[in-house]
C-alpha cells in the first residue's frame, strides 16, 4: 500500500483529496444559505482539498494556499461581534488538509521552512480558538484549554511525524551519498588499475617486439660474422691444403704425409659444407633480398614441384620475414617427408592485418598438432609475434596450413 | 688439364681480405697475372674497365648491402664486355641466381660454390674455361636442378650413366672433358649424348654452351 502510494503519488493524493471532499459534503448539506454561497463554499472546499494533489512536488505553495484559505476562514467564517459569519468561509472538514500539508512540509522541506509552517499553524490555532470562544458565549475555561490542547497537539503531532520522516529520509540520503562516494572511489581505483595494466601490457608488447627484432638482427649478424670470419678462413685453409696436396702429389712425397694432408683437406671441405648448412639455418642470407627471392630458392630446391605465388607490395619487418621463411621451409620439409604429395602450393599475400602464408599440398592429409612436434614448434614461433596458425588436414587430404602474421613484431 | 698453362689476366672482387689474398697468391703461384684485387662492386667495375682482363672472379656478397652486388656487377660486365669472362662464386647455392646468370648468354660465364677453391686445379680449370668463353655451372646447382625438375618421369628413363653425362653437360663440360672425367672414350660420350638428347626430345647440338642452355631450360621447365 505504501509502496503503491509512493509509486503513484499523484493518484494517492488525489484519492485522499476526494475522501476529504466526501466527508465535507454533509456540512454543505447541513448549512442554510443561498445557492451562490453554497457554490462559493464548494469551490473553496475543492480548492482546499486540491492542494493535496501537488503537495509532494510543491509543498510550500500548497501549504501557503491552504493557510491563506484557513486564515480567511478564521477571520470571516466565525461569528463574532462585527457581523454574521460568511457561509462560504465557515471552517469545515477540508481544513484537515492543513495538517497534512504541515506534515508534508516537515517531511520534504528543510527544518527552518517546516518550523515556519508550524508557527503559522499554532498562531492560526490560537487565533481560531480565541475568535471561536466569544461566538459561543460561555464556555468553561477547561473546554477552552481542551480545544487549545487538541488543536495544538494535532498540529505538533503532524509536524513531529513529518519531521521524523524527514530525519529518516535524510539518514537514508546520507547513507546513500556515502555509499555512492565509496562506489565512485572503488570505481576510480579499478579504472586506475585497468589503466596501469593496459599500460604495462603495451610496455611488455613493445619490449617483446624489440626483443623479437633484436633477436632476428642478432641471428643475421651471427650469420654474417660466420660468413666473413670462420667460413672465409676455412675456405682459405682448404685452398691452402688443396694446394699442398697437389704439390705433394707432383713431388712424389711419401704416402703417409700425402694421406694425412688429403684427410685434412677433405675434413676442411666437409666442415665448410657443415658450416654452410649451419649458417643457412641461422639466417638464410637470401632473406636479405626479401621473402620472394628466399621462397623462390626454397621452391627451386624442393623435391616436390612447388607453385609459388608471392603477392606483397611492401616488405614486412626482417623478423616477420624470417618467421614466414622458416615456417614455409619447415612445412615444405614436412610435406616432402610425410604427406606423399605430388604438388605443393605456397602462397604469400598481404591482407590489411599483415601477412598470410598458405602452404597447400595434395597429400594424404591427417596432419595435426602434436606436443613437441614440428607444427607445435611452428605455432610457438608464430605466437611470439601474436600470429595465428591454422591446420586443415582431413584424412585423405588435401592439407592446408595457414599462417597469419603481423607486418611488424 | 692444359698441358702448358697460359698466363691469364685476372681481376678478383672479394671483400674478405684473407680470401682475396689467398686467391691472389695461389693464382700467381700457378702462373697467372692478378691485375687487380678489389673489395667491392664499384672498384670491380673500374678495374675491369681499366684492365679489361680475361676473367673476373666475383664474390656474390659484397659491401654495402652484402646481398647480391657481385651478381649484378657480373651481369652488367657480361652484358657490356662480352669478351671478359665472369666467374661468380657464392657461399650458398642459389639455383635461381645461377640459372638467371647463365640464361641470357652462357658464353664466358661461371657460377661456383666458394668451397670449390679447395680443389685448386679444378678451380683454375674452371677459370680457364670461363676465360675462353666456356660455361661453368657448379655440380651442386646441377644436382638441385635435377632433383627439383618437374621432368622426373622423363629423367627416370635415363640410365645412371646417362644421368651422369647429363649432369656434366649441364656443368658446361665438353665431350672431351666428360670422357676424361668418366674414364671413357669420346666416342662413347658422343653416343651417350645422342641418346640423352633423343630421350629428352631435344635437338642435338655440338656447341657446348648452347647445349648447357638446352639442358638447363629442359630441367627448369
Amino acid at each position: 500500500m505504501r509502496a503503491w502510494a509512493r509509486g503513484h503519488p499523484w493518484l494517492a493524493d488525489g484519492l485522499l483529496a476526494a475522501a476529504l471532499l466526501v466527508v465535507t459534503a454533509p456540512q454543505l448539506a447541513a448549512g442554510q444559505a443561498s445557492a451562490a454561497a453554497r457554490g462559493a463554499f464548494t469551490v473553496l472546499a475543492v480548492l482546499l482539498a486540491a492542494t493535496l494533489v501537488p503537495r509532494r512536488r510543491y509543498p510550500v505553495a500548497a501549504f501557503t494556499v491552504a493557510a491563506v484559505i484557513g486564515a480567511a476562514q478564521i477571520l470571516f467564517g466565525v461569528q463574532n461581534g462585527s457581523g454574521p459569519p460568511v457561509f462560504a468561509l465557515q471552517p469545515n472538514n477540508a481544513d484537515l488538509v492543513i495538517l497534512v500539508l504541515l506534515y508534508t512540509l516537515a517531511a520534504y522541506r528543510p527544518r527552518p521552512v517546516s518550523i515556519a509552517g508550524l508557527v503559522v499553524c499554532l498562531i492560526g490555532s490560537a487565533v481560531a480558538i480565541a475568535r471561536w470562544s466569544p461566538a459561543h458565549g460561555t464556555h468553561p475555561t477547561g473546554a477552552l484549554f481542551g480545544a487549545a490542547a487538541g488543536l495544538g497537539g494535532l498540529t505538533l503531532t503532524a509536524w513531529v511525524l513529518g519531521d521524523s520522516v524527514a530525519y529518516r529520509y535524510r539518514r537514508v540520503y546520507y547513507a546513500s551519498l556515502e555509499e555512492r562516494a565509496a562506489r565512485a572511489e572503488a570505481e576510480r581505483d579499478a579504472q586506475a588499475r585497468i589503466a596501469a595494466a593496459a599500460e604495462r601490457a603495451r610496455e611488455l608488447q613493445e619490449r617483446r617486439a624489440r626483443a623479437v627484432d633484436e633477436s632476428a638482427a642478432r641471428l643475421r649478424r651471427i650469420e654474417r660474422d660466420l660468413h666473413d670470419g670462420a667460413q672465409v678462413r676455412l675456405a682459405a685453409l682448404a685452398m691452402t691444403l688443396g694446394e699442398i696436396k697437389e704439390n705433394l702429389e707432383q713431388s712424389a712425397a711419401d704416402h703417409r704425409t700425402l694421406g694425412l694432408v688429403g684427410a685434412a683437406h677433405q675434413n676442411a671441405k666437409d666442415t665448410l659444407a657443415e658450416l654452410r648448412d649451419l649458417a643457412r639455418g641461422i639466417h638464410p642470407p637470401v632473406l636479405d633480398r626479401g621473402l620472394g627471392p628466399a621462397l623462390g630458392i626454397l621452391a627451386g630446391t624442393s623435391a616436390i614441384p612447388v607453385a609459388l605465388t608471392v603477392a606483397i607490395t611492401q616488405r614486412p619487418s626482417p623478423a616477420i620475414e624470417a618467421i614466414a621463411y622458416f615456417c614455409a621451409a619447415e612445412l615444405l620439409a614436412n610435406v616432402t617427408k610425410h604427406s606423399g604429395a605430388s604438388r605443393v602450393t605456397i602462397g604469400v599475400s598481404e591482407p590489411a592485418s599483415g601477412l598470410t602464408l598458405t602452404v597447400t599440398d595434395d597429400g594424404d592429409g591427417g596432419a595435426r598438432l602434436v606436443a613437441g612436434g614440428g607444427l607445435a614448434g611452428l605455432l610457438e614461433r608464430v605466437q611470439t609475434v601474436d600470429g595465428r596458425l591454422e591446420i586443415d588436414s582431413p584424412p585423405g587430404g588435401p592439407t592446408i596450413v595457414t599462417i597469419e602474421l603481423p607486418r611488424h613484431a | 688439364m692444359t698441358a702448358i698453362p697460359e698466363r691469364l689476366r685476372i681481376v678478383i672482387a672479394e671483400d674478405a681480405a684473407i680470401m682475396r689474398d689467398g686467391l691472389t697468391q695461389t693464382l700467381t703461384r700457378r702462373g697467372h697475372d692478378v691485375v687487380a684485387a678489389v673489395a667491392d662492386a664499384d672498384a670491380l667495375r673500374q678495374a675491369v674497365d681499366e684492365h679489361v682482363p680475361d676473367v673476373a672472379i666475383i664474390d656474390v656478397r659484397m659491401p654495402p648491402t652484402h646481398t647480391d652486388e657481385g651478381l649484378r656487377a657480373a651481369q652488367a660486365i657480361h652484358r657490356e664486355r662480352p669478351g671478359v669472362g665472369v666467374l661468380v662464386f657464392s657461399q650458398y647455392i642459389e639455383t635461381q641466381s645461377a640459372t638467371e646468370l647463365l640464361a641470357a648468354a652462357p658464353a664466358g660465364v661461371g657460377y661456383l660454390l666458394k668451397d670449390r677453391v679447395a680443389d685448386v686445379s679444378d678451380f683454375i680449370d674452371a677459370i680457364t674455361r670461363v676465360a675462353h668463353g666456356g660455361t661453368v655451372l657448379d655440380p651442386e646447382v646441377v644436382r638441385q636442378l635435377l632433383t627439383a625438375s618437374r621432368r622426373g618421369d622423363t629423367l627416370a628413363a635415363l640410365t645412371p650413366r646417362e644421368r651422369e653425362v647429363l649432369s656434366l653437360i649441364a656443368q658446361g663440360r665438353s665431350n672431351a672433358a666428360i670422357a676424361a672425367a668418366l674414364f671413357i672414350s669420346p666416342k662413347v660420350v658422343e653416343k651417350h649424348v645422342a641418346n640423352i638428347f633423343d630421350k629428352l626430345g631435344l635437338a642435338p647440338d655440338d656447341n657446348d654452351n648452347r647445349r648447357v642452355i638446352a639442358a638447363l631450360r629442359y630441367l627448369e621447365s
